[in-house]
Protein backbone atom coordinates (compact mmCIF):
# COMPACT_ATOMS: atom_id res chain seq x y z
CA UNK A 1 0.00 0.00 0.00
CA UNK A 2 1.18 3.86 -0.95
CA UNK A 3 1.49 5.75 1.95
CA UNK A 4 -1.98 7.02 2.90
CA UNK A 5 -2.08 10.35 1.21
CA UNK A 6 -2.62 14.16 3.09
CA UNK A 7 -6.23 15.74 3.42
CA UNK A 8 -6.26 18.45 1.68
CA UNK A 9 -5.49 21.92 3.44
CA UNK A 10 -8.19 24.39 4.23
CA UNK A 11 -9.23 26.95 1.92
CA UNK A 12 -10.54 29.43 4.71
CA UNK A 13 -11.69 29.48 8.06
CA UNK A 14 -15.57 29.79 7.06
CA UNK A 15 -17.10 29.20 3.93
CA UNK A 16 -20.45 31.18 4.04
CA UNK A 17 -22.93 30.09 1.25
CA UNK A 18 -25.04 33.29 0.62
CA UNK A 19 -24.54 36.83 0.60
CA UNK A 20 -27.50 38.05 1.46
CA UNK A 21 -28.34 40.04 4.92
CA UNK A 22 -27.30 36.87 6.81
CA UNK A 23 -24.23 36.01 4.82
CA UNK A 24 -23.34 39.63 4.59
CA UNK A 25 -23.49 40.44 8.15
CA UNK A 26 -21.81 36.96 9.34
CA UNK A 27 -18.55 37.59 7.05
CA UNK A 28 -18.53 41.04 7.88
CA UNK A 29 -18.05 40.15 11.73
CA UNK A 30 -15.69 37.21 10.70
CA UNK A 31 -13.61 39.21 8.17
CA UNK A 32 -13.15 41.96 10.60
CA UNK A 33 -11.92 39.67 13.70
CA UNK A 34 -9.37 38.22 11.24
CA UNK A 35 -11.19 35.08 10.34
CA UNK A 36 -10.40 34.43 6.58
CA UNK A 37 -13.95 33.99 4.92
CA UNK A 38 -14.83 32.74 1.51
CA UNK A 39 -18.25 34.24 0.58
CA UNK A 40 -20.59 32.14 -2.46
CA UNK A 41 -23.58 33.04 -3.89
CA UNK A 42 -25.36 32.39 -7.43
CA UNK A 43 -26.22 36.07 -7.86
CA UNK A 44 -23.80 38.18 -9.73
CA UNK A 45 -23.89 40.75 -6.78
CA UNK A 46 -24.28 40.92 -2.93
CA UNK A 47 -27.69 41.86 -1.00
CA UNK A 48 -29.41 38.11 -1.61
CA UNK A 49 -33.27 38.72 -3.25
CA UNK A 50 -34.04 41.27 -0.56
CA UNK A 51 -31.83 43.83 -1.49
CA UNK A 52 -30.91 42.12 -5.13
CA UNK A 53 -29.84 45.27 -7.73
CA UNK A 54 -29.30 47.48 -4.57
CA UNK A 55 -25.69 48.39 -5.69
CA UNK A 56 -26.67 48.53 -9.10
CA UNK A 57 -29.18 50.91 -8.57
CA UNK A 58 -27.55 53.03 -6.04
CA UNK A 59 -24.83 53.48 -8.75
CA UNK A 60 -27.01 55.15 -11.50
CA UNK A 61 -28.08 57.53 -8.76
CA UNK A 62 -30.53 59.62 -10.33
CA UNK A 63 -31.48 57.82 -13.36
CA UNK A 64 -32.71 55.38 -10.77
CA UNK A 65 -34.18 57.90 -8.63
CA UNK A 66 -37.93 57.04 -9.42
CA UNK A 67 -37.59 53.33 -9.09
CA UNK A 68 -35.16 53.65 -5.81
CA UNK A 69 -38.59 55.56 -4.33
CA UNK A 70 -40.58 53.46 -5.47
CA UNK A 71 -38.93 50.03 -3.79
CA UNK A 72 -38.85 52.14 -0.70
CA UNK A 73 -37.00 52.98 2.43
CA UNK A 74 -36.82 48.81 3.01
CA UNK A 75 -34.55 48.44 0.65
CA UNK A 76 -32.30 51.00 0.68
CA UNK A 77 -31.83 50.06 3.97
CA UNK A 78 -29.32 47.32 2.52
CA UNK A 79 -27.05 50.14 1.53
CA UNK A 80 -24.96 50.41 4.36
CA UNK A 81 -24.43 46.29 4.54
CA UNK A 82 -23.82 46.32 1.26
CA UNK A 83 -21.18 48.53 1.70
CA UNK A 84 -19.33 47.35 4.66
CA UNK A 85 -19.32 43.98 2.81
CA UNK A 86 -17.43 45.50 -0.44
CA UNK A 87 -15.49 47.73 2.05
CA UNK A 88 -14.44 44.57 4.13
CA UNK A 89 -11.21 43.44 1.88
CA UNK A 90 -10.05 40.03 3.16
CA UNK A 91 -13.49 38.97 2.70
CA UNK A 92 -13.13 36.81 -0.50
CA UNK A 93 -16.46 36.99 -2.35
CA UNK A 94 -17.42 34.68 -5.29
CA UNK A 95 -20.01 35.58 -7.27
CA UNK A 96 -22.23 33.45 -9.67
CA UNK A 97 -21.82 30.55 -7.57
CA UNK A 98 -23.66 27.38 -7.38
CA UNK A 99 -22.94 24.96 -4.15
CA UNK A 100 -24.39 21.87 -5.16
CA UNK A 101 -23.20 19.82 -1.83
CA UNK A 102 -22.21 20.37 1.28
CA UNK A 103 -20.42 17.95 3.67
CA UNK A 104 -20.87 18.02 7.33
CA UNK A 105 -16.76 17.88 8.00
CA UNK A 106 -16.58 21.67 5.73
CA UNK A 107 -16.61 20.46 2.36
CA UNK A 108 -18.71 22.63 -0.24
CA UNK A 109 -19.14 21.92 -3.40
CA UNK A 110 -19.37 24.82 -6.15
CA UNK A 111 -20.31 25.30 -9.91
CA UNK A 112 -19.41 28.70 -11.93
CA UNK A 113 -20.20 28.32 -15.44
CA UNK A 114 -18.97 24.91 -16.48
CA UNK A 115 -16.11 24.77 -13.93
CA UNK A 116 -16.97 22.88 -10.55
CA UNK A 117 -14.69 21.83 -7.26
CA UNK A 118 -14.57 21.46 -3.59
CA UNK A 119 -13.80 24.20 -1.12
CA UNK A 120 -12.64 23.52 2.20
CA UNK A 121 -12.76 25.56 6.05
CA UNK A 122 -13.38 24.68 9.18
CA UNK A 123 -16.61 25.51 9.45
CA UNK A 124 -19.87 26.52 6.81
CA UNK A 125 -22.96 28.90 7.24
CA UNK A 126 -25.42 27.98 5.54
CA UNK A 127 -27.14 31.28 4.38
CA UNK A 128 -28.81 30.21 1.26
CA UNK A 129 -32.04 32.40 2.36
CA UNK A 130 -36.07 31.12 1.90
CA UNK A 131 -37.82 30.19 -1.37
CA UNK A 132 -41.40 30.72 -1.85
CA UNK A 133 -44.03 28.22 -1.28
CA UNK A 134 -44.84 26.45 -3.67
CA UNK A 135 -48.62 27.08 -4.78
CA UNK A 136 -50.23 24.34 -7.00
CA UNK A 137 -53.28 25.80 -8.68
CA UNK A 138 -55.02 24.97 -12.11
CA UNK A 139 -53.07 26.94 -14.84
CA UNK A 140 -50.01 27.63 -12.15
CA UNK A 141 -47.82 26.60 -15.42
CA UNK A 142 -49.10 28.83 -18.02
CA UNK A 143 -46.45 32.03 -19.00
CA UNK A 144 -47.63 35.32 -17.21
CA UNK A 145 -48.05 33.49 -13.69
CA UNK A 146 -45.12 34.51 -11.97
CA UNK A 147 -44.38 34.83 -8.03
CA UNK A 148 -44.22 38.20 -6.28
CA UNK A 149 -40.53 37.40 -5.82
CA UNK A 150 -40.08 36.92 -9.55
CA UNK A 151 -41.72 40.45 -9.93
CA UNK A 152 -39.47 41.73 -7.77
CA UNK A 153 -36.41 40.49 -8.71
CA UNK A 154 -37.59 41.88 -12.39
CA UNK A 155 -37.95 45.46 -10.68
CA UNK A 156 -35.27 45.47 -8.38
CA UNK A 157 -32.53 43.45 -11.35
CA UNK A 158 -34.35 44.22 -14.11
CA UNK A 159 -35.40 47.88 -13.39
CA UNK A 160 -38.84 47.03 -15.09
CA UNK A 161 -42.34 47.43 -14.63
CA UNK A 162 -45.23 45.53 -15.60
CA UNK A 163 -47.36 46.27 -18.53
CA UNK A 164 -51.02 45.83 -19.29
CA UNK A 165 -53.50 44.21 -16.85
CA UNK A 166 -51.67 43.07 -13.14
CA UNK A 167 -53.28 41.01 -10.90
CA UNK A 168 -52.29 39.77 -7.40
CA UNK A 169 -53.11 36.54 -5.12
CA UNK A 170 -51.86 35.59 -2.34
CA UNK A 171 -51.49 36.87 1.57
CA UNK A 172 -49.22 38.16 2.81
CA UNK A 173 -47.20 41.29 3.79
CA UNK A 174 -45.19 41.11 0.56
CA UNK A 175 -48.16 41.55 -1.40
CA UNK A 176 -49.10 44.77 0.06
CA UNK A 177 -45.72 46.06 -0.87
CA UNK A 178 -45.74 45.27 -3.88
CA UNK A 179 -48.76 46.21 -4.52
CA UNK A 180 -47.77 49.71 -3.48
CA UNK A 181 -44.51 49.51 -5.19
CA UNK A 182 -46.73 49.29 -8.03
CA UNK A 183 -48.75 51.33 -8.08
CA UNK A 184 -45.87 54.21 -7.39
CA UNK A 185 -44.42 53.38 -10.78
CA UNK A 186 -47.96 54.18 -12.12
CA UNK A 187 -49.50 50.12 -12.35
CA UNK A 188 -52.77 49.94 -11.04
CA UNK A 189 -53.44 46.16 -10.29
CA UNK A 190 -56.79 45.23 -11.46
CA UNK A 191 -57.48 42.90 -8.53
CA UNK A 192 -55.94 42.04 -5.33
CA UNK A 193 -57.22 38.61 -4.41
CA UNK A 194 -56.49 38.06 -0.43
CA UNK A 195 -56.87 34.73 1.39
CA UNK A 196 -56.32 36.10 4.80
CA UNK A 197 -59.34 37.04 6.43
CA UNK A 198 -60.30 39.53 9.30
CA UNK A 199 -60.55 36.82 11.80
CA UNK A 200 -56.89 35.81 11.20
CA UNK A 201 -55.61 39.17 11.75
CA UNK A 202 -57.81 39.28 15.41
CA UNK A 203 -56.80 35.90 15.89
CA UNK A 204 -53.04 36.94 15.97
CA UNK A 205 -53.45 39.64 18.45
CA UNK A 206 -52.35 38.09 21.46
CA UNK A 207 -49.31 37.31 19.78
CA UNK A 208 -48.79 40.76 18.80
CA UNK A 209 -45.40 42.47 21.01
CA UNK A 210 -44.46 45.90 20.79
CA UNK A 211 -41.31 45.36 18.55
CA UNK A 212 -43.99 44.23 15.61
CA UNK A 213 -45.48 47.61 16.14
CA UNK A 214 -43.48 49.50 13.73
CA UNK A 215 -43.83 46.55 10.90
CA UNK A 216 -47.25 46.19 11.19
CA UNK A 217 -47.87 50.34 11.34
CA UNK A 218 -46.05 50.11 7.96
CA UNK A 219 -48.56 47.46 6.43
CA UNK A 220 -51.29 49.46 7.46
CA UNK A 221 -49.99 51.79 5.36
CA UNK A 222 -49.57 50.07 2.66
CA UNK A 223 -53.16 49.02 2.76
CA UNK A 224 -54.42 52.55 3.51
CA UNK A 225 -52.31 53.69 0.37
CA UNK A 226 -53.86 50.76 -1.58
CA UNK A 227 -57.63 51.34 -0.72
CA UNK A 228 -57.36 54.83 -1.11
CA UNK A 229 -55.76 54.71 -4.70
CA UNK A 230 -59.27 52.13 -5.44
CA UNK A 231 -57.14 49.11 -6.35
CA UNK A 232 -59.77 46.83 -6.20
CA UNK A 233 -59.51 43.80 -3.27
CA UNK A 234 -61.00 40.81 -2.48
CA UNK A 235 -60.79 38.93 0.85
CA UNK A 236 -61.00 35.41 1.96
CA UNK A 237 -60.27 34.03 -1.35
CA UNK A 238 -60.78 30.54 -0.98
CA UNK A 239 -59.49 29.45 -4.42
CA UNK A 240 -57.48 30.52 -7.75
CA UNK A 241 -57.31 29.53 -11.03
CA UNK A 242 -55.84 31.11 -14.42
CA UNK A 243 -56.85 30.44 -17.55
CA UNK A 244 -55.25 31.01 -21.30
CA UNK A 245 -54.63 28.83 -23.81
CA UNK A 246 -50.61 29.87 -24.59
CA UNK A 247 -50.66 32.76 -21.46
CA UNK A 248 -52.48 33.71 -18.76
CA UNK A 249 -55.69 35.43 -20.37
CA UNK A 250 -57.65 35.90 -16.77
CA UNK A 251 -57.71 34.87 -12.85
CA UNK A 252 -61.31 33.29 -11.49
CA UNK A 253 -61.14 33.74 -7.85
CA UNK A 254 -63.43 31.96 -5.61
CA UNK A 255 -64.88 33.41 -2.25
CA UNK A 256 -66.83 29.54 -1.15
CA UNK A 257 -68.96 29.30 -4.12
CA UNK A 258 -69.05 32.60 -5.61
CA UNK A 259 -66.96 32.90 -8.57
CA UNK A 260 -65.11 36.14 -9.98
CA UNK A 261 -63.68 36.25 -13.26
CA UNK A 262 -60.42 39.35 -14.03
CA UNK A 263 -58.89 39.71 -17.40
CA UNK A 264 -55.26 39.97 -16.81
CA UNK A 265 -52.02 39.88 -18.84
CA UNK A 266 -50.04 38.87 -15.44
CA UNK A 267 -50.97 36.85 -12.45
CA UNK A 268 -48.24 37.61 -9.66
CA UNK A 269 -48.89 35.18 -6.54
CA UNK A 270 -47.56 34.59 -3.43
CA UNK A 271 -48.01 32.58 0.25
CA UNK A 272 -45.22 33.39 2.14
CA UNK A 273 -41.83 31.94 2.03
CA UNK A 274 -40.15 29.03 3.64
CA UNK A 275 -36.74 28.00 4.32
CA UNK A 276 -34.77 26.82 1.87
CA UNK A 277 -33.94 23.33 2.56
CA UNK A 278 -31.83 21.86 -0.41
CA UNK A 279 -28.63 22.32 0.64
CA UNK A 280 -29.10 21.22 4.58
CA UNK A 281 -30.92 18.33 3.54
CA UNK A 282 -28.18 16.87 1.52
CA UNK A 283 -25.57 17.60 3.76
CA UNK A 284 -27.88 14.86 6.02
CA UNK A 285 -29.65 17.55 8.58
CA UNK A 286 -32.55 16.15 10.46
CA UNK A 287 -35.46 17.26 8.45
CA UNK A 288 -38.67 18.48 10.64
CA UNK A 289 -42.05 19.84 9.65
CA UNK A 290 -43.02 22.95 11.18
CA UNK A 291 -47.15 22.43 11.33
CA UNK A 292 -47.52 26.24 12.12
CA UNK A 293 -45.68 27.38 9.19
CA UNK A 294 -46.54 24.24 7.04
CA UNK A 295 -43.15 23.47 6.29
CA UNK A 296 -40.18 21.78 6.27
CA UNK A 297 -36.99 22.78 8.59
CA UNK A 298 -33.44 21.88 9.05
CA UNK A 299 -32.84 21.10 12.59
CA UNK A 300 -30.38 23.00 14.34
CA UNK A 301 -29.05 23.21 17.58
CA UNK A 302 -29.29 26.38 20.05
CA UNK A 303 -26.62 28.29 18.27
CA UNK A 304 -27.42 27.25 15.29
CA UNK A 305 -25.26 24.09 14.38
CA UNK A 306 -26.89 21.74 12.42
CA UNK A 307 -28.31 18.36 13.68
CA UNK A 308 -27.54 15.68 11.34
CA UNK A 309 -30.12 13.17 10.66
CA UNK A 310 -29.60 9.64 12.41
CA UNK A 311 -28.08 6.71 10.24
CA UNK A 312 -25.02 6.25 8.17
CA UNK A 313 -23.09 9.63 6.72
CA UNK A 314 -20.48 9.82 4.10
CA UNK A 315 -17.94 11.84 6.66
CA UNK A 316 -18.05 11.29 10.36
CA UNK A 317 -16.30 13.65 12.88
CA UNK A 318 -18.60 16.70 14.38
CA UNK A 319 -20.78 18.47 12.16
CA UNK A 320 -19.24 21.79 11.10
CA UNK A 321 -22.00 23.26 9.55
CA UNK A 322 -24.17 26.39 11.16
CA UNK A 323 -28.00 27.83 9.68
CA UNK A 324 -28.18 31.25 9.77
CA UNK A 325 -30.96 33.47 8.60
CA UNK A 326 -34.22 32.76 7.11
CA UNK A 327 -32.68 29.36 5.81
CA UNK A 328 -32.59 28.54 9.52
CA UNK A 329 -36.10 30.02 10.09
CA UNK A 330 -38.11 32.66 8.52
CA UNK A 331 -38.05 36.06 9.89
CA UNK A 332 -37.53 38.95 6.80
CA UNK A 333 -34.51 40.73 5.98
CA UNK A 334 -33.86 42.88 9.54
CA UNK A 335 -34.21 39.26 11.40
CA UNK A 336 -31.53 37.60 8.86
CA UNK A 337 -28.88 40.31 10.14
CA UNK A 338 -29.28 39.73 13.18
CA UNK A 339 -28.99 36.32 13.13
CA UNK A 340 -25.84 36.66 11.24
CA UNK A 341 -24.02 38.76 13.18
CA UNK A 342 -25.07 36.45 16.07
CA UNK A 343 -23.63 32.88 13.91
CA UNK A 344 -20.51 35.29 13.70
CA UNK A 345 -20.32 35.59 17.69
CA UNK A 346 -20.97 32.39 18.04
CA UNK A 347 -18.27 30.90 15.75
CA UNK A 348 -15.89 33.84 17.42
CA UNK A 349 -17.19 32.80 20.82
CA UNK A 350 -17.38 36.46 21.74
CA UNK A 351 -20.52 38.34 22.72
CA UNK A 352 -22.96 35.51 22.00
CA UNK A 353 -25.50 35.98 24.83
CA UNK A 354 -26.08 39.25 23.60
CA UNK A 355 -25.98 39.07 19.82
CA UNK A 356 -28.62 36.22 20.74
CA UNK A 357 -31.06 38.54 22.74
CA UNK A 358 -30.95 40.89 19.92
CA UNK A 359 -31.68 37.79 17.26
CA UNK A 360 -34.81 36.42 19.47
CA UNK A 361 -36.08 40.09 19.82
CA UNK A 362 -36.06 40.59 16.05
CA UNK A 363 -37.74 37.41 15.43
CA UNK A 364 -40.96 38.58 17.14
CA UNK A 365 -42.65 40.41 14.89
CA UNK A 366 -42.78 36.88 12.34
CA UNK A 367 -45.14 35.63 15.47
CA UNK A 368 -47.73 37.66 14.72
CA UNK A 369 -47.08 37.92 10.80
CA UNK A 370 -47.18 33.93 10.65
CA UNK A 371 -50.79 33.80 12.25
CA UNK A 372 -52.20 36.80 10.44
CA UNK A 373 -51.19 35.76 7.20
CA UNK A 374 -51.61 32.18 7.14
CA UNK A 375 -50.86 29.98 3.96
CA UNK A 376 -53.61 30.44 1.92
CA UNK A 377 -53.42 29.27 -1.78
CA UNK A 378 -52.08 26.20 -0.82
CA UNK A 379 -54.27 25.48 1.65
CA UNK A 380 -56.30 22.74 0.00
CA UNK A 381 -54.42 19.98 -1.76
CA UNK A 382 -54.89 20.35 -5.33
CA UNK A 383 -57.31 17.59 -7.12
CA UNK A 384 -57.97 16.51 -10.70
CA UNK A 385 -55.71 17.69 -13.21
CA UNK A 386 -53.94 20.40 -11.25
CA UNK A 387 -49.95 20.38 -12.15
CA UNK A 388 -48.02 18.86 -8.55
CA UNK A 389 -44.72 18.31 -10.60
CA UNK A 390 -44.13 21.42 -12.91
CA UNK A 391 -41.16 19.86 -14.58
CA UNK A 392 -42.67 16.44 -15.44
CA UNK A 393 -46.20 17.79 -15.83
CA UNK A 394 -47.87 15.54 -13.25
CA UNK A 395 -51.45 16.07 -11.76
CA UNK A 396 -52.82 15.29 -8.93
CA UNK A 397 -55.53 12.34 -9.85
CA UNK A 398 -51.99 10.66 -11.43
CA UNK A 399 -49.82 10.64 -7.43
CA UNK A 400 -53.66 10.70 -5.72
CA UNK A 401 -54.23 7.07 -7.71
CA UNK A 402 -50.60 5.60 -6.74
CA UNK A 403 -51.38 7.02 -3.51
CA UNK A 404 -54.67 5.34 -2.99
CA UNK A 405 -53.11 1.95 -4.14
CA UNK A 406 -51.05 1.82 -1.87
CA UNK A 407 -47.79 4.10 -2.59
CA UNK A 408 -47.18 5.85 0.21
CA UNK A 409 -43.48 6.04 0.28
CA UNK A 410 -42.67 9.07 -1.10
CA UNK A 411 -39.52 8.00 -2.67
CA UNK A 412 -41.34 5.03 -3.93
CA UNK A 413 -43.97 7.33 -5.54
CA UNK A 414 -41.08 9.31 -6.96
CA UNK A 415 -39.82 6.25 -8.52
CA UNK A 416 -43.12 5.07 -10.03
CA UNK A 417 -44.55 8.48 -11.22
CA UNK A 418 -41.24 10.70 -12.18
CA UNK A 419 -42.63 13.29 -9.48
CA UNK A 420 -39.55 15.09 -8.25
CA UNK A 421 -36.97 13.72 -11.18
CA UNK A 422 -37.26 16.79 -13.13
CA UNK A 423 -34.43 19.33 -13.32
CA UNK A 424 -35.75 21.50 -10.07
CA UNK A 425 -34.94 18.06 -8.04
CA UNK A 426 -38.42 18.05 -6.60
CA UNK A 427 -38.20 21.95 -5.12
CA UNK A 428 -41.98 22.49 -6.29
CA UNK A 429 -43.48 19.80 -5.83
CA UNK A 430 -42.30 17.82 -3.06
CA UNK A 431 -44.33 19.48 -0.23
CA UNK A 432 -47.34 18.71 -1.93
CA UNK A 433 -46.89 15.36 -2.56
CA UNK A 434 -45.77 15.06 0.90
CA UNK A 435 -48.88 16.74 2.04
CA UNK A 436 -51.11 14.14 -0.13
CA UNK A 437 -49.72 11.46 1.30
CA UNK A 438 -49.76 12.50 5.00
CA UNK A 439 -53.73 13.09 4.50
CA UNK A 440 -53.58 9.40 4.21
CA UNK A 441 -51.17 8.27 6.68
CA UNK A 442 -51.96 10.43 8.99
CA UNK A 443 -48.17 11.38 10.17
CA UNK A 444 -46.17 13.96 9.39
CA UNK A 445 -44.89 14.85 6.02
CA UNK A 446 -41.92 13.78 4.82
CA UNK A 447 -39.40 14.47 1.94
CA UNK A 448 -37.63 13.25 -0.69
CA UNK A 449 -34.56 11.43 0.20
CA UNK A 450 -31.72 14.23 -1.28
CA UNK A 451 -28.77 13.14 -2.32
CA UNK A 452 -25.56 15.64 -4.13
CA UNK A 453 -25.63 17.31 -6.04
CA UNK A 454 -28.39 19.01 -5.55
CA UNK A 455 -28.20 21.00 -8.09
CA UNK A 456 -27.74 19.59 -11.86
CA UNK A 457 -24.02 19.20 -12.39
CA UNK A 458 -22.72 19.29 -15.77
CA UNK A 459 -20.89 15.84 -16.86
CA UNK A 460 -18.03 17.99 -18.52
CA UNK A 461 -17.54 20.07 -14.58
CA UNK A 462 -17.57 16.98 -12.74
CA UNK A 463 -15.20 15.39 -15.14
CA UNK A 464 -12.95 18.09 -14.12
CA UNK A 465 -13.30 18.80 -10.39
CA UNK A 466 -10.79 20.56 -9.18
CA UNK A 467 -10.14 20.15 -5.37
CA UNK A 468 -10.33 16.64 -5.03
CA UNK A 469 -9.28 14.85 -1.90
CA UNK A 470 -6.77 13.12 -2.58
CA UNK A 471 -7.58 10.38 -0.11
CA UNK A 472 -11.27 9.47 -1.60
CA UNK A 473 -9.29 9.24 -4.76
CA UNK A 474 -8.15 5.79 -4.05
CA UNK A 475 -10.33 2.99 -2.96
CA UNK A 476 -9.23 -0.80 -2.48
CA UNK A 477 -11.88 -2.62 -4.04
CA UNK A 478 -12.72 -6.11 -2.64
CA UNK A 479 -9.92 -7.81 -4.79
CA UNK A 480 -7.66 -5.37 -3.70
CA UNK A 481 -7.23 -3.76 -6.65
CA UNK A 482 -6.86 -0.16 -6.33
CA UNK A 483 -9.48 1.81 -8.41
CA UNK A 484 -8.50 5.24 -9.07
CA UNK A 485 -10.55 8.59 -9.78
CA UNK A 486 -13.43 7.79 -7.65
CA UNK A 487 -14.67 10.54 -5.46
CA UNK A 488 -17.29 9.70 -2.89
CA UNK B 1 -45.48 42.18 -20.48
CA UNK B 2 -42.73 44.84 -19.37
CA UNK B 3 -41.47 47.50 -19.74
CA UNK B 4 -38.07 49.73 -18.64
CA UNK B 5 -38.08 52.26 -15.94
CA UNK B 6 -34.81 53.59 -16.32
CA UNK B 7 -33.59 53.75 -19.84
CA UNK B 8 -31.22 51.52 -20.84
CA UNK B 9 -27.93 53.14 -21.16
CA UNK B 10 -25.49 52.00 -23.29
CA UNK B 11 -27.03 48.19 -24.45
CA UNK B 12 -25.12 45.16 -25.13
CA UNK B 13 -27.39 42.71 -27.69
CA UNK B 14 -27.71 39.42 -27.30
CA UNK B 15 -29.39 37.25 -29.97
CA UNK B 16 -32.59 34.72 -29.08
CA UNK B 17 -33.10 32.41 -32.26
CA UNK B 18 -31.88 35.11 -34.43
CA UNK B 19 -33.63 38.51 -33.26
CA UNK B 20 -31.53 41.08 -31.93
CA UNK B 21 -31.98 41.75 -28.17
CA UNK B 22 -31.01 44.78 -26.25
CA UNK B 23 -29.68 43.69 -22.91
CA UNK B 24 -28.47 45.94 -19.79
CA UNK B 25 -25.37 45.34 -18.93
CA UNK B 26 -25.05 42.89 -16.11
CA UNK B 27 -28.34 41.54 -16.12
CA UNK B 28 -29.45 38.51 -16.33
CA UNK B 29 -30.52 36.23 -19.94
CA UNK B 30 -33.84 36.24 -18.31
CA UNK B 31 -34.82 39.62 -17.63
CA UNK B 32 -33.66 41.05 -20.91
CA UNK B 33 -35.71 38.41 -22.39
CA UNK B 34 -38.76 39.31 -20.38
CA UNK B 35 -38.58 43.03 -21.45
CA UNK B 36 -38.06 42.20 -24.97
CA UNK B 37 -41.66 40.28 -24.74
CA UNK B 38 -40.52 36.93 -25.80
CA UNK B 39 -43.58 34.65 -25.38
CA UNK B 40 -41.45 31.68 -24.26
CA UNK B 41 -38.20 30.36 -22.64
CA UNK B 42 -38.58 26.66 -23.24
CA UNK B 43 -41.33 24.34 -24.39
CA UNK B 44 -41.91 21.43 -21.74
CA UNK B 45 -40.26 17.64 -22.96
CA UNK B 46 -44.04 16.15 -21.35
CA UNK B 47 -46.29 17.96 -23.29
CA UNK B 48 -44.65 20.58 -25.57
CA UNK B 49 -46.31 23.91 -23.39
CA UNK B 50 -44.63 27.20 -23.56
CA UNK B 51 -43.17 28.31 -20.34
CA UNK B 52 -41.71 31.60 -19.32
CA UNK B 53 -40.14 32.21 -15.91
CA UNK B 54 -41.84 31.50 -12.52
CA UNK B 55 -39.55 32.41 -9.67
CA UNK B 56 -36.60 34.25 -11.40
CA UNK B 57 -34.20 33.59 -8.26
CA UNK B 58 -33.06 29.57 -9.58
CA UNK B 59 -35.26 27.36 -8.05
CA UNK B 60 -38.11 26.41 -10.91
CA UNK B 61 -35.71 25.77 -14.05
CA UNK B 62 -39.00 27.04 -16.21
CA UNK B 63 -36.21 29.48 -17.45
CA UNK B 64 -34.11 26.97 -19.21
CA UNK B 65 -33.03 27.91 -22.84
CA UNK B 66 -29.60 26.98 -24.95
CA UNK B 67 -26.96 29.18 -24.54
CA UNK B 68 -24.34 29.44 -27.09
CA UNK B 69 -25.52 25.87 -27.75
CA UNK B 70 -25.18 24.72 -24.43
CA UNK B 71 -28.66 23.62 -23.41
CA UNK B 72 -30.73 23.81 -20.35
CA UNK B 73 -29.08 26.64 -19.19
CA UNK B 74 -30.73 28.57 -15.90
CA UNK B 75 -31.56 31.90 -17.76
CA UNK B 76 -32.58 33.82 -14.54
CA UNK B 77 -29.07 33.11 -13.25
CA UNK B 78 -26.86 33.26 -16.19
CA UNK B 79 -25.08 36.97 -17.16
CA UNK B 80 -25.78 38.73 -20.37
CA UNK B 81 -22.66 38.86 -22.64
CA UNK B 82 -22.29 41.06 -26.16
CA UNK B 83 -23.28 38.70 -29.48
CA UNK B 84 -24.68 35.94 -27.09
CA UNK B 85 -26.84 33.41 -28.92
CA UNK B 86 -30.03 32.00 -27.12
CA UNK B 87 -32.34 29.76 -28.36
CA UNK B 88 -35.42 28.49 -27.33
CA UNK B 89 -34.91 24.87 -25.35
CA UNK B 90 -37.56 23.06 -27.36
CA UNK B 91 -38.06 19.71 -24.97
CA UNK B 92 -35.11 18.07 -23.10
CA UNK B 93 -31.37 19.05 -23.52
CA UNK B 94 -29.22 16.39 -25.38
CA UNK B 95 -26.21 15.25 -24.14
CA UNK B 96 -23.10 17.47 -25.01
CA UNK B 97 -25.08 20.79 -25.53
CA UNK B 98 -27.73 21.57 -28.33
CA UNK B 99 -31.54 20.97 -27.62
S1 LIG C 1 -37.02 31.37 -13.44
FE1 LIG C 1 -37.10 29.83 -11.94
S2 LIG C 1 -35.14 28.92 -12.18
FE2 LIG C 1 -35.02 30.58 -13.50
Amino acid sequence: MPPFPDAPKPDADVIVIGAGPAGMAASVDLARAGRRVIVLDMQPGPGGQIYRGLEANLAEGAAAGALMTALGPAYAAGADLIRAFRGTESIDFRPGHTVWEVRRDGTVGWLQGTKAGYLRAAHVVLANGAMERPVPFPGWTLPGVMTAGAVQTLLKAGQMKPLGRVAIAGTGPLVFLLADQFRRLGVRPVMLARTDRLRDQIGALPRLRLPAVPSLAKGAGWLARLRLAGIPMARGVTGIEAVGATKVEALRLWRGRQLTEVACDLLVVHDGVVPSIDLAQGAGARIEWNQGLQAWQAATEEDGVMVPAPGASLVDGPCRILMSGDARQIGGAEAAMAHGRHVAAVLLAQGQSASRTRLRKSLLPRRFLEAAFPPGLSASLPTGNTTVCRCEEIDAAGLDGLIRAGAQDIDQIRGLSRCGMGPCQGRHCAVTLARMIAAQTGRAPVPFRARPPVRPLPLAALAALAGRDPRLTEIVSLDDKPVVGVDV
Amino acid sequence: MFASVVPIGHPVTIHFDGRPIPAREGETVAACLMRAGVPAFRRTPVSGGPRLPYCMIGHCFDCLVEIEGQGSQQACLVGVAEGMRIRLQNGAAGVGGGA
